[in-house]
């Protein structure tokens, strides 16, 4: 499709939806909804698209996107509230947000803090979407190039580095907790041949286990007993002043918004990795090239803008590797692909041939959804704050009966609450151990992907491994993943530092 | 998340758990076709099901192995030994009946009844209903002594009720009355609000917070349940005598 083409049909999509009532009450419910979600503590944007995923079952496939992305980006913005108001970030994305919101929310500026970070949130979306429409139709023909071999590599890459990434304690704990989800994605009948494989003769378990009620209990069952268990009173939420958008600040800081969206895009593309280390990232970097760094901490604005702008920038991101190599880019994106699975939509390099309009769709959502934030957050801020005041013994029960009845729905199926409240309750379990829960759920959903490619690959190949050696995409993934193993090692590190040392001192001798 | 120090000896046993899995996958993954035909087709190892699972067993059996290998480097046997003299100590008594464990005793306890007992067998509506109420009670609107004391008559309610069910006396009653198990819950549900009542009546801001936690546990349920089986029309996983009354309520020809 010519450019000119696709932004004509961007525009024309984008209009359709305003112009359909219908759309616009879904939109702007799903991103009110979202807010909540993401203000709540306790309640992350990742359990809300889950949750959503079994009321929108029933709905049209785009309307059903425009629910979920909605929810997603206003879940992913909505964390800023708690973090701004009561110093507890109302979800992992925001934490960074807390730094410096909470000390403007001191000082009396909350209501400005929260007028930024909606203004930063909207520009980070839309900056995202910009990505997505952009680099889309090169990802996916690039990825038409790609035989099995890539494609399970590419799977493996994903769990791998999504491991690497995301494990809050040793790295190998990542690997396993990815090798746990492809072993999961073992269970039932293979693809192949039909052979049922770990299934031990229950005849619920022959095809295979539903992705959905695993991610709701992985997802939503730890948050519960976590929450419950902690019995943590919530602080007195700060007094919120006028909301102001504060357009002349982010005027000023254009090209810090800048370089964070594109470290929210960058990151949120990266597989498995998520809105808060994006935030996190963005927040390092503002302050490392910041000439007064020791502001950072003390209310400064543009530690508000960097995390906010590059936690929401990493919802286009983490769109990118979804739509096109049906890798998801972030734990809220794995479920979005769990959920496009039900209605019938596969992403991959396929889809713009399967559904030509359907990236253009995901970028004009994201792109209402931004602007539904920003009218949303400006206009409801105040209202929406309140349920700070919420006591999380109170609505933590309720999400309990939502995971319930949402697992059960997709495929009326009580067999998948038997699956969904274990896996939670090991997601417990693995969470306190320092075990990632985004490699487990990645690997979920990526193992038939990697089993059926590797399969393919090698039937194809007769047996021989020698193509990954051959082909060019190949070579480069094996490359990095072999890397990435090794780079964790001990002995590689050591190598690495006395070469650098070397290197260092030869450099300084000469000089 | 553990301190460092607890991680890493905590890692000794995840590390064997993960060590065993891999081994129990790879056992598995062997009785898979792997050059034997199957269906009538003759495999070759590279299309066999077991590959993939051999590969996933073979590392996860690995990465248990380096994952121990790790832990008990930094721990060493003398803090391996520690552990093992911990299990056997006071302090892991000690550690069991505190407050935070017995609230996860409390929160497992719940989510397994409501899954595993009331969900296939109880009106949607009225487990939900029991199932807040629990919840609420337990952590919202009454003290510690009040929850050891509803875990135990959470234990002693379920008891009864599985009793009751393998026993057939459930099913055999149930063919002359109808939703016997939904009167039961009513029943249970009625002397949990009665007992909590009595424990929280002469504090007046437990007494709100009950009220509270009233109103939300019964409006909570219908809400949730009617969206799901009226809007959604999703059958509730049991349907029993509050399904019953809606759909009479629902369908009833004065509406039309």
């Amino acid at each position: 499709m010519l450019i000119f083409e696709r932004i004509q049909s961007f525009f024309e999509i984008g209009a359709g939806m305003v112009a359909d009532p219908l759309s616009l009450a879904v939109l702007f419910g799903s991103v009110l909804l979202g807010i909540l979600f993401g203000a709540m503590p306790g309640l992350t944007s990742t359990l809300g698209v889950a949750l959503l995923t079994a009321l929108t079952y029933s709905m049209e496939t785009p309307m059903a996107m425009i629910c979920l992305l909605s929810i997603y980006v206003g879940g992913t913005y909505g964390g800023s509230y708690a973090s701004i108001l009561i110093n507890i970030p109302g979800t992992a994305a925001a934490a960074a947000t807390a730094m410096d919101g909470y000390p403007l929310a001191c000082k009396g500026e909350g209501g400005r803090a929260i007028g930024l970070t909606t203004t930063a949130s909207a520009i980070g979306t839309i900056v995202s979407m910009l990505f997505v429409v952009s680099i889309s139709p090169l990802i996916s023909k690039f990825a038409l190039e790609f035989t099995s071999f890539e494609f399970f590599l590419l799977a493996f890459f994903g769990i791998l580095i999504s491991g690497t990434l995301t494990a809050p304690d040793l790295v190998i704990k990542g690997w396993i907790a990815g090798f746990l989800g492809l072993f999961l994605a073992c269970i039932g009948r293979d693809q192949l041949q039909f052979f049922p494989r770990f299934t031990f003769g229950i005849s619920e378990l022959e095809s295979g286990i539903e992705v959905v009620p695993v991610l709701i209990g992985a997802f939503g069952i730890p948050q519960i007993i976590e929450v419950l268990k902690a019995n943590t009173q919530m602080p007195k939420a700060k007094k919120l002043q006028r909301i102001i958008p504060e357009i002349g600040t982010v005027l000023r800081n254009i090209p810090a918004i800048i370089r964070s969206a594109l470290i929210g895009v960058g990151i949120g593309a990266v597989p498995g990795i998520g809105e808060d280390i994006a935030g996190w990232v963005s927040y390092g970097t503002a302050k490392n090239t910041s000439k007064h760094p020791e502001t950072f901490g003390t209310g400064e604005l543009k530690g508000v803008i960097a995390s906010e702008t590059a936690n929401n920038a990493c919802v286009g991101g983490a769109m990118i590797p979804l739509l096109n190599l049906g890798i998801p880019g972030s734990p809220p994106a794995a479920m979005l692909l769990g959920a496009l699975m039900l209605h019938g939509v596969t992403p991959g390099p396929m889809i713009t041939f399967e559904h030509p309009t359907f990236i253009l769709e995901v970028a004009a959502i994201l792109l209402l959804a931004s602007i539904a934030m920003w009218i949303t957050g400006m206009i409801l801020a105040k209202q929406v704050v309140k349920v700070l005041n919420i006591p999380t013994p109170l609505f933590m029960p309720i999400i309990g009966v939502l995971c319930i009845i949402g697992s059960y729905s997709l495929g009326l199926n009580i067999f998948n609450l038997f699956l969904m409240l274990p896996v939670g309750i090991i997601c417990y379990f693995l969470t306190n151990m320092g075990y990632p829960i985004a490699p487990l759920v990645i690997g979920v959903i990526l193992g038939p992907m990697a089993d059926e490619n590797l399969r393919r690959a090698l039937m194809v190949s007769q047996g021989s491994f020698l193509p990954v050696f051959t082909r060019p995409v190949s070579l480069i993934l094996f490359i990095i993943i072999v890397w990435t193993v090794i780079s964790q090692f001990g002995w590689y590190k050591r190598l690495f530092g006395n070469v650098k040392a070397r290197l260092f001192n030869n450099h300084t001798i000469n000089h | 998340m553990m301190d460092t120090e607890k991680l890493r000896k905590a890692d000794i046993f995840s590390g064997t758990a993960i060590l065993l899995l891999g081994l129990f996958i790879v056992a598995q993954a062997f009785q898979m076709p792997m050059k034997d035909s199957y269906a009538g087709v003759q495999n070759v190892w590279y299309v066999s099901p077991a590959l993939f699972p051999l590969f996933v067993g073979a590392m996860l059996t690995l990465l248990g192995i380096l994952l121990m290998r790790t832990a008990l480097k930094e721990v060493g046997l003398t803090g391996l030994r520690s552990v093992f003299a911990y299990f056997t100590s006071q302090h892991f008594i000690l550690f069991l009946k505190q407050k935070d464990t017995i609230r996860y005793y409390a929160i497992i306890l719940n989510l397994l009844v409501f899954v595993f007992l009331f969900i296939p067998r109880v009106d949607f509506f009225l487990a939900s209903l029991l199932f807040l109420l629990v919840f609420f009670f337990e952590f919202y609107c009454t003290d510690h002594n009040f929850l050891l004391k509803l875990i135990f008559l959470e234990l002693l309610g379920s008891f009864i009720l599985i009793c009751f069910i393998l026993l057939g006396i459930a099913a055999r009653i149930s063919e002359t009355l109808p939703f016997l198990l939904d009167y039961l819950i009513c029943a249970a549900t009625a002397a949990l609000i009665l007992v909590t009542y009595r424990h929280v009546k002469t504090d007046a801001g437990l007494l709100k917070k009950f009220k509270l936690s009233l109103v939300i546990a019964f409006a909570a349920p219908f809400t949730i349940g009617v969206i799901f089986k009226y809007f959604l029309l999703v059958p509730m996983p049991f349907e029993g005598l509050v399904v019953t009354v809606l759909d009479a309520i629902w369908w009833a020809d004065f509406w039309s």
